[in-house]
C-alpha cells in the first residue's frame, strides 16, 4: 500500500507542525499549510487523499473551505480538527464529512481514521 | 492510566457560584402582617371618615334644631305664664275698680258694709286677706279682716304716694304688720267735685303667685320665680334663694319685656335663662331651665339603648368584613410574590446553568488549543524518543514525556466533559418503551451492583404507555442517579427502581435508595454545576447538573427527597410527549 496524502490545514502552527512530523513518522504523505490560500493552492497543485481540517480558521470558517474544496474534488476525504466538541452547535459537521476528532488529538485514534478513509476511498 | 478528574477546578468554580444561591428566601412572613395591619386601618378609616363626618353633621343639625324648638318652648311657657299673672292680677285690679265705683264713699265707710262686700268680693276673686279703706290724709277709715287695722296711718308710707300719683299700685310681697307674705293691690277713687279722693286697699296672700309657678311643668333641675326689680325674691325658688331674699343669681336681670338667655355656667354645663316683666307690677317672672338642648342630646342617645347595641354590632361587622377582605388581599399578594419568587428561582437557576455552561465550553475551547500543541509537541518527543536509540538518560527522558502525555490525558478529560456540559444536546425524538430504557441502563450497572453486593429492587409497571422522548438522553439521566444512588450505598444495601404513571401526560421513574441521605444544606446545591460532596477526583459535579438540563430540554423535571441516613429518592418525571425546550444549555 502506497504512503496515504495527508494535508493538513491548521493556524495553529506549532500544532499542524508538530502533527506533520508525527505523521510522516508513521509513514504517512504529510504536509501542512496554515491558512486558506495556501490550503486551496496545496489542494490544486497535489490534491490529498485525506484533509485534516480546522474546523476555525481566520479568514474562512473550516465549513466554508470544505465546501469549496468539495466542490472542485469531491474525492478527497475530509476530517475535521476542533477544539470544541465534535457535534458543536453552529458549526456542525456536515453529515457527508468523514469523520472529526477533537483536540488534544490522540494520535493513534487519529491514524485509524486515516487509515479507514483510505479503504474508504480504494472501494470507490 | 490514571483519571483523577478535575480536583482544583471544582472548589473554584463552587466559590464563584455560591454567592448566587438562596436570593429567593428573601421576603420574610412579617412584612405581610404589617401590611394586613395598614391595609385593615386604611380601609378602616376610608369607611369611618364619612360615616363620621355625617354623624356629626346630622348631630349638629339635631341640635340646632332642638335648641330652637327648645327656646320656642321656653319662651312659649315664660310668655303663658306671663300673661296668667298679669290677667290675675288684672282681674284682682278690676275687681277693687268696680268697688270702688259701685259703692259710694258713705256706704265703704261703714264696717258692716265693707264686711258683706269683702266677703262677697272673696267668695268671687278668692285669695284676698282683707279689705281696708283709706282717706286721703292715710288714714284706714274701715277694714274687713282677720286683723286690727282700723285707724293705721299709712300717709307716709311709698305706696300710698304711689297710688296718689298712678291711680293705682301692687306691691312688693311683704310680711308687714301680719308676719305672712302678701302683697297688697290698691286703686284711688276721686270724690267729684271736690280735690279729695279715698283710696281701696285690699291685700293678696301670696299662694296665689304659688299656684302660677307650680302650674309651669318643671323637671328635676329646673326653676320658676317671680322677682322683684331689686332682686329680692317674691316667690320662694327651688335653687336661688327663699322668699323675700336676695336672690343668688349669677346673672343680671334684664329690663326688657321679655329676653331668653343662653347662659354658660363655670362647671361647663348650659343654662337656659327667660326672664319676662309682670306690667303694672314690680315683679319679673323667671324660669332657670338646666336641661338644654345639649343634655337633651346626650338623654336621646344614652335612653336609646337599641340604638347604641345597633351601632356596636354593625361596626363588630364592618371590623371582620374589613379584616376578611384584607386578609384575602394580602393572602393572594403573597401567593403571587411566592409564585413570581419562584418563577425566579427556577429561571435563575436555569439561566445560570445556561451561563455557567457558555463560560465552560469558552474555557475548554481555549484551553484545548494549547493543549493540542503541547500533546503533539511531547507526542512528536515521544516518537523521536522511541526511534533513535540509546543515549544517557533514555529512559529518564522518556518517563518524562509519558508524565507530560498523562497529564494532557487528564486535562483532555476535563475539558471534553466541559464541552459535554455546555454542548446542545441535539435531541433525537423516537418511540421508546421506558421500561426497556430503564433495562438497559440496569445492563450498565449490573457489574457495580454485583461488585458491591447492592440488592436490586425492580418494580416496573405493566401497560406503561409507549412514549416520544430521546432514549439516549433520558439514558445518561437515569444512569447519573442511579450510579450517584449505588454510591451512597453501603454495601449490601437496596437500589430500589419504579416506574408508573404520574397523570395521563407524565411517567415517574423512582429511583431510591436507602443510603446515607442529602443533608439539607446540600440538598440546595446537589443541582448546581461543579458542587459535589464525592472525594477529590472522583466526582466532577456535573452529573445532576447536565441531568437537570436534561429534563428540562425534554419537558421533564427531576424531583428529590431526602433523609439523612435514611436514603434518598429521585423522581424523575418524564412527559409522555417531549416538548423540546430548544433554549437549551
Amino acid at each position: 500500500m502506497s504512503w496515504t496524502k495527508v494535508l493538513i490545514v491548521d493556524d495553529e502552527v506549532e500544532f499542524a507542525a508538530a502533527l506533520s512530523e508525527r505523521l510522516l513518522l508513521r509513514d504517512y504523505d504529510t504536509k501542512a499549510v496554515y491558512n486558506v490560500d495556501d490550503a486551496i493552492a496545496a489542494i490544486k497543485q497535489d490534491p490529498p487523499e485525506v484533509l485534516l481540517l480546522d474546523l476555525k480558521m481566520p479568514g474562512m470558517s473550516g465549513i466554508e473551505l470544505y465546501r469549496t474544496i468539495k466542490e472542485f474534488n469531491p474525492s478527497i476525504e475530509v476530517i475535521f480538527v476542533t477544539g470544541h466538541a465534535c457535534q458543536d452547535g453552529d458549526e456542525t459537521i456536515p453529515r457527508e464529512a468523514f469523520d472529526c476528532v477533537m483536540k488534544p488529538i490522540d494520535i493513534d485514534e487519529l491514524t485509524k481514521k486515516i487509515d479507514k478513509a483510505k479503504q474508504s476511498i480504494i472501494k470507490k | 492510566m490514571n483519571r483523577k478528574g478535575d480536583p482544583a477546578l471544582t472548589p473554584f468554580m463552587q466559590s464563584i457560584l455560591r454567592p448566587f444561591t438562596n436570593i429567593a428566601n428573601a421576603i420574610t412572613k412579617d412584612r405581610y402582617k404589617s401590611l394586613k395591619l395598614r391595609l385593615f386601618f386604611y380601609i378602616g378609616t376610608l369607611a369611618a371618615l364619612p360615616l363620621i363626618g355625617i354623624a356629626m353633621m346630622s348631630y349638629f343639625w339635631v341640635f340646632n334644631i332642638l335648641k330652637d324648638e327648645f327656646r320656642a318652648h321656653l319662651r312659649w311657657q315664660i310668655e303663658d305664664s306671663q300673661r296668667s299673672i298679669e290677667s290675675f292680677l288684672q282681674e284682682k285690679l278690676s275687681g277693687l275698680r268696680f268697688l270702688a265705683n259701685a259703692y259710694s264713699l258713705n256706704e265703704l265707710s261703714d264696717d258692716a258694709i265693707l264686711h258683706t262686700v269683702f266677703a262677697k268680693f272673696r267668695k268671687e276673686f278668692g285669695e284676698i286677706v282683707d279689705l281696708g279703706l283709706i282717706n286721703s290724709e292715710g288714714i284706714q277709715v274701715s277694714y274687713a279682716g282677720p286683723y286690727h287695722l282700723k285707724g293705721r296711718e299709712y300717709s307716709n308710707q311709698d305706696w300710698f304716694q304711689e297710688v296718689i300719683i298712678r291711680g293705682v299700685y301692687i306691691s312688693d310681697v311683704f310680711t308687714g304688720y301680719r308676719k305672712m307674705p302678701h302683697f297688697a293691690i290698691a286703686v284711688r277713687k276721686e270724690i267729684p267735685g271736690k280735690h279729695a279722693f279715698w283710696v281701696l286697699r285690699a291685700t293678696v296672700d301670696v299662694e296665689a303667685l304659688n299656684r302660677f309657678l307650680s302650674s309651669i311643668q318643671l323637671k328635676e333641675y329646673d326653676d320658676a320665680f317671680i322677682i322683684n326689680k331689686d332682686g329680692i325674691l317674691q316667690t320662694s325658688s327651688r335653687f336661688h334663694g327663699k322668699m323675700l331674699e336676695r336672690a343668688a343669681l349669677k346673672f343680671p336681670v334684664p329690663a326688657q319685656d321679655l329676653s331668653l338667655i343662653d347662659y354658660k355656667q363655670e362647671g361647663g354645663g348650659r343654662l337656659e335663662v327667660g326672664f319676662a316683666r309682670i306690667k303694672q307690677s314690680p315683679w319679673v317672672l323667671g324660669m332657670v331651665v338646666q336641661s338644654t338642648a345639649s343634655s337633651r342630646m346626650i338623654e336621646l342617645f344614652t335612653k336609646d339603648v337599641g340604638t347604641l347595641y345597633l351601632i356596636i354590632i354593625l361596626v363588630i361587622i364592618g371590623s371582620i368584613a374589613n379584616s376578611i377582605i384584607t386578609s384575602s388581599v394580602v393572602n393572594r399578594v403573597q401567593e403571587a410574590e411566592q409564585r413570581r419568587e419562584a418563577a425566579i428561582a427556577e429561571t435563575e437557576h436555569t439561566s445560570k446553568l445556561a451561563s455557567i455552561g457558555r463560560l465552560a465550553a469558552g474555557i475548554a475551547h481555549e484551553i484545548n488549543n494549547p493543549l493540542a500543541v503541547i500533546n503533539e509537541k511531547a507526542g512528536l518527543m515521544k516518537d523521536i524518543l522511541q526511534l533513535i536509540g540509546d543515549f544517557p538518560n533514555k529512559e529518564k527522558f522518556l518517563s518524562i514525556v509519558f508524565s507530560i502525555t498523562d497529564s494532557v490525558d487528564r486535562c483532555r478529560t476535563i475539558t471534553q466533559r466541559l464541552l459535554g456540559f455546555a454542548r446542545r444536546m441535539d435531541v433525537s425524538v423516537e418511540i421508546i418503551d421506558m421500561n426497556e430504557t430503564i433495562k438497559e441502563v440496569i445492563g450498565f450497572l449490573d457489574k457495580e451492583i454485583l461488585y458491591r453486593n447492592v440488592r436490586l429492587d425492580m418494580n416496573l409497571s405493566e401497560n406503561l404507555p409507549k412514549i416520544e422522548s430521546d432514549r439516549g438522553l433520558l439514558q445518561q439521566v437515569f444512569l447519573n442517579i442511579a450510579n450517584n444512588a449505588i454510591d451512597a450505598l453501603k454495601d449490601g444495601g437496596t437500589l430500589a427502581i419504579a416506574t408508573g404513571k404520574k397523570d395521563e401526560d407524565t411517567l415517574q421513574v423512582i429511583i431510591g435508595d436507602n443510603g446515607h441521605g442529602i443533608p439539607k444544606e446540600v440538598l440546595k446545591h446537589i443541582f448546581e454545576p461543579f458542587f459535589t460532596t464525592k472525594e477529590k477526583g472522583k466526582g466532577t459535579g456535573l452529573g445532576l447538573s447536565i441531568s437537570y438540563g436534561i429534563m428540562q430540554k425534554l419537558g421533564g423535571t427531576i424531583l428529590v427527597e431526602s433523609e439523612v441516613d435514611k436514603g434518598s429518592t429521585f423522581t424523575v418525571e418524564v412527559p409522555v410527549k417531549a416538548s423540546i425546550d430548544l433554549r437549551g444549555l
